[in-house]
């Protein structure tokens, strides 16, 4: 398979404090990838650097080969509106907007006629079986069906890429497990990249390949033994 | 967990032979390990000498000599009693890796028990991938899906405590070898 | 729950909070102050010739130019009482956390609205005390005496006793209301505050009100009898320009749902549906920010309909006095000084607008502040910085145009519907439309705003930092 995702030598700081220091990772096309890692090693900062949300300051990401770290923030979004989609642990729907429309969004957002959008967006809810929520505002809906508008949202454009950070995080175990069995599904049905964070080893399982981080680097044994030989 | 009160059970639902009941377990209880021939006989033999089943014909249709047995009132009455009695929390579901660690420990030392630790759990993320994606199959059925959450969940624990007592283990040598 | 804990509870809080209280207090005891500068103007009695001849200007000395100080010192108080309001509402998503931790601590709905109004009359009562010992001070510092002895300004009397009270209970009630109404939409669980979702838009019924406040501010002109020196004749023209203020202000909340079904209807732009989606969720936002500007407005559109038909009156005179009759017309200063008079006004109403439009801002950035996660998170997911600085931009200036216009049509309707001509005995003219100078108002206000909605998008551009999708 081809590579999708390159990332080398990355570097990320937060003022004085060192997130990323020196993280090599490659992602194939199709493949679904945990980054794993106690709280604070750098996984998040990891997914927002590969999804080109934020910059690193030094090493390089590069999708299909080009070097998005030069490219515009103009370029990026939309990039990470077509190419990407991204998930959060919550929070991410616009709380005004109607399911539906929040799905649509970045349909709308690429010059897409409303009535068509709507169509699609209507099309992806019926798929993570939250049609009957289209007209209904995040607020009037459960945790496990705003996170499945969301996930909807994510995958309107059929992206190349999946980014989720901790996509179960705020459910029961139960929804968490059947939101995330429907991503790796659609995942496989079309050849979706996808880059999952999380702390959790049964989560990890989703994957087809686990990255584990300790304090901004990669931890080969996924232990997080602070000295390993 | 005992083999006669699961035999005792598949029984429950009419007369089986030797090998029906070996496939039906192995088909119920995917995750579990496999029956042996011999295992199922011994049982059964057992069973019946306890008088919790008896024998009720035999087919003979150009193979082996084939066995039914049927359960008993006395059978029924003791897997009706094993149904409704709370298990003892088990104390040593991970004694195999504990003992291999502290057995390590003493005889070889803190390098060789780490060593076995991220084996071991390379081979538990292994097996853990496997059940999962038996989960999100489009096919699996709602029984193999409760099987592998069974697993998945035993197997979660013990990753916890690999995880766990590798930063304990300094801690465990010094104890042990002062 | 004893005094002491409702004191306790009601003054905890942090840096937001405290500024709150203060700017609270500090505009109520402008208000304050205004209005007891009124009532002062109100006290001064008649001499024997029927005006009072030891103040130096004329306004004061004259009966039949004070009620027009009066009647300007009222109108200024009003869109400081409005700041006041707006005051109210600064850094409450930091107080709606806290109130909510309050009722999961056991406290009751009740309870927990007391504290927050207790808060706020709390800070009303504290303005009236700082208002009243600023007129106190200001009054003895500013005891002035010309070259020929007159007072500069009416030092020597005081309102009555009761007028003092009346006006010191008035702004902290006035304050607790308004904070009450605020509350009114708001539910305050243990799990965090939910504004009820409403079920319809608001109805147009605040063009009634402004109707209403058109007709009383008629009456002094058009019924006889009623002595333009008396506090019926300030109460009737307060009580207009109060009503019809009110009006535009809540007639902003319908305008604002307006805007947003047509901006979802009709705009093709991602931008307009997330704005449009915004002003239909929340149409009072606008009335409550914008309060303070519109009111300025609204005045600043009287003043300018005032200063007009001053000019008028004074060229009708001219062109009288032109006409070579025996008799010399005009009023008692020249007319610099009245227009003067009026421009003193037009400046404390542009000092209102900044000072309306700095609120303006506060909210705006609280409003987003609020809402970080979301537009972190449609950051992230691709939504451009341009989107979103331009949804905030139509959310905040589409409403904005209607209602301005709105604010300066009431206020020169108010003047003009007293009459559009002025006489002298030969000459008749009518009174001209200040097209230019309420454009400029209007446009300045609308200029202003734009400004102060572009620094906000500045804090909206730092709340798109994908640090806040870290903080869960």
């Amino acid at each position: 398979m081809n590579t999708l995702l390159q990332g080398t030598a990355l570097h990320r700081a937060y003022g004085p404090t060192p997130a990323l220091r020196g993280v090599d990772i490659e992602v194939t096309e199709g493949e679904i990838v945990a980054i794993t890692g106690p709280s604070g090693c750098g996984k998040s900062t990891l997914l927002h650097c590969l999804a080109g949300i934020m910059r690193v300051d030094s090493g390089s990401v590069r999708y299909r080969d080009q070097d998005i770290g030069l490219w515009s923030e103009s370029a990026r979004s939309k990039l990470r509106r077509t190419e990407f989609g991204v998930l959060f642990q919550f929070g991410q729907l616009v709380p005004e907007l109607t399911a539906g429309e929040n799905v649509a969004l970045p349909l709308l957002l690429g010059g897409a006629k409303r009535r068509e959008a709507r169509k699609t967006a209507e099309e992806w809810l019926d798929r993570f079986g939250v049609a009957e929520l289209a007209d209904k505002l995040p607020g009037a809906m459960s945790g496990g069906q705003q996170q499945r508008c969301a996930v909807a949202r994510a995958m309107v454009t059929e992206p190349r890429a999946l980014f989720a950070d901790e996509p179960t995080g705020a459910l029961d175990v139960l929804t968490g497990e059947q939101v995330l069995g429907e991503i790796v599904r659609v995942a496989r049905e079309r050849g979706m990249a996808v880059v999952l964070v999380t702390h959790e080893a049964q989560i990890a399982a989703y994957a087809d390949r686990e990255i584990s981080l300790r304090d901004g680097a990669l931890d080969p044994t996924g232990l997080g033994l602070r000295t390993h030989a | 967990m005992s083999t006669s009160h699961v035999l005792l059970g598949l029984l429950a639902g009419g007369p089986r032979h030797g090998y029906e009941l070996k496939r039906s377990h192995d088909e119920r209880l995917p995750q579990a390990k496999p029956l042996a021939f011999g295992q199922v006989y011994a049982t059964l033999g057992r069973l019946e000498r306890d008088g919790l089943v008896e024998q009720s014909g035999q087919d003979r249709d150009g193979g082996p000599d084939r066995t039914s047995y049927v359960i008993t009132e006395a059978g029924r009455a003791r897997l009706g009693e094993w149904l409704t009695e709370v298990e003892a929390p088990a104390p040593y579901v991970t004694s195999a890796l504990f003992a291999k660690v502290v057995v390590s420990l003493l005889a070889s030392g803190e390098r060789t028990a780490t060593d076995y630790l991220v084996a071991q759990r390379t081979a538990h993320i292994t097996r853990l991938r496997e059940l999962t994606a038996v989960k999100t199959d489009s096919a699996a059925a709602v029984g193999d899906v409760v099987a592998a959450d069974y697993a998945i969940a035993h197997l979660d624990a013990d990753l916890r405590w690999l995880q766990t007592t590798l930063l304990r283990l300094a801690d465990l040598n010094e104890e042990m070898n002062p | 729950m004893r005094p002491a804990t409702l004191f306790r509870l009601a003054v905890a809080g942090n840096r937001t909070d405290h500024l709150r209280t203060a700017l609270t207090a500090a505009s109520s005891a402008l208000a304050l102050a205004v209005l007891l500068a009124a009532a002062t103007v109100i006290a001064i009695k008649n001499g024997e010739s029927g005006e009072n001849a030891h103040y130096a200007s004329s306004l004061l000395a004259e009966p039949g130019l004070r009620p027009g100080v009066i009647a300007a010192l009222v109108l200024l108080a009003v869109p400081i009482l409005a700041l006041a309001g707006q005051s109210i509402r600064l850094g409450a998503p930091a107080r709606d956390r806290r109130l909510a931790a309050i009722r999961l601590a056991g406290a009751t709905p009740g309870q927990a609205v007391l504290i927050a109004g207790a808060e706020t009359v709390a800070a009303g009562v504290i303005g009236s005390f700082m208002g009243l010992g600023v007129f106190l001070l200001l009054r003895m510092v500013l005891e002035r005496r010309n070259a020929g002895g007159e007072l500069l300004l009416p030092t020597d009397v005081l309102p009555s006793v009761l007028w003092i009270v009346i006006l010191m209970a008035f702004v902290p009630v006035m304050a607790g209301l308004v904070g009450a109404l605020l509350l009114r939409q708001v539910v305050i669980s243990p799990l965090g505050v939910v504004r009820r979702t409403r079920k319809r838009g608001p109805w147009p019924w605040p063009g009634f009100l402004i109707v209403v406040g058109l007709v009383i501010f008629q009456l002094p002109a058009q019924i006889k009898g009623i002595d333009v020196g008396t506090n019926r004749w300030a109460v009737l023209l307060g009580g207009g320009v109060a009503l019809t203020t009110i009006g535009v202000v809540l007639g902003t909340g319908w305008i604002a749902h307006t805007t947003g079904r047509l901006l979802l209807r009709f705009g093709p732009r991602p931008a307009m549906l997330l704005a449009g989606r915004r002003l239909m969720a929340d149409p009072w936002s606008g009335s409550r920010t914008l309060a303070a500007l519109l009111a300025s407005v609204v005045i600043g559109a009287i003043a300018l309909g005032f200063r007009i038909s001053l000019v008028t009156q004074f060229e009708a005179w001219n062109r009288y006095n032109a006409q070579n009759h025996e008799e010399q017309l005009g009023a008692g200063a020249p007319e610099g000084f009245y227009t003067g008079a009026v421009d003193l006004i037009m400046v404390a109403v542009g000092i209102g607008v900044t000072v309306a439009a700095a609120g303006v801002l506060i909210s705006l950035a609280e409003g987003i502040v609020a809402r970080r996660r979301t537009y972190a998170a449609l950051t992230a997911a691709g939504v451009p910085g341009r989107t979103l600085s331009e949804s905030v931009l139509w959310q905040t200036m589409l409403p904005l145009a209607p209602a301005l216009l709105l604010a300066v049509t009431s206020g020169i309707g108010l003047i003009r519907l007293t009459g559009t001509e002025v006489v002298a005995p030969t000459v008749q003219l009518t009174v001209p439309v200040p097209v230019g100078s309420l454009a400029l108002l209007g446009g300045g206000a609308f200029l202003i705003m734009l400004i102060a909605t572009g620094v906000g998008l500045v804090v909206l551009r730092s709340s798109t930092d994908l640090e806040e999708l870290r903080a869960a």
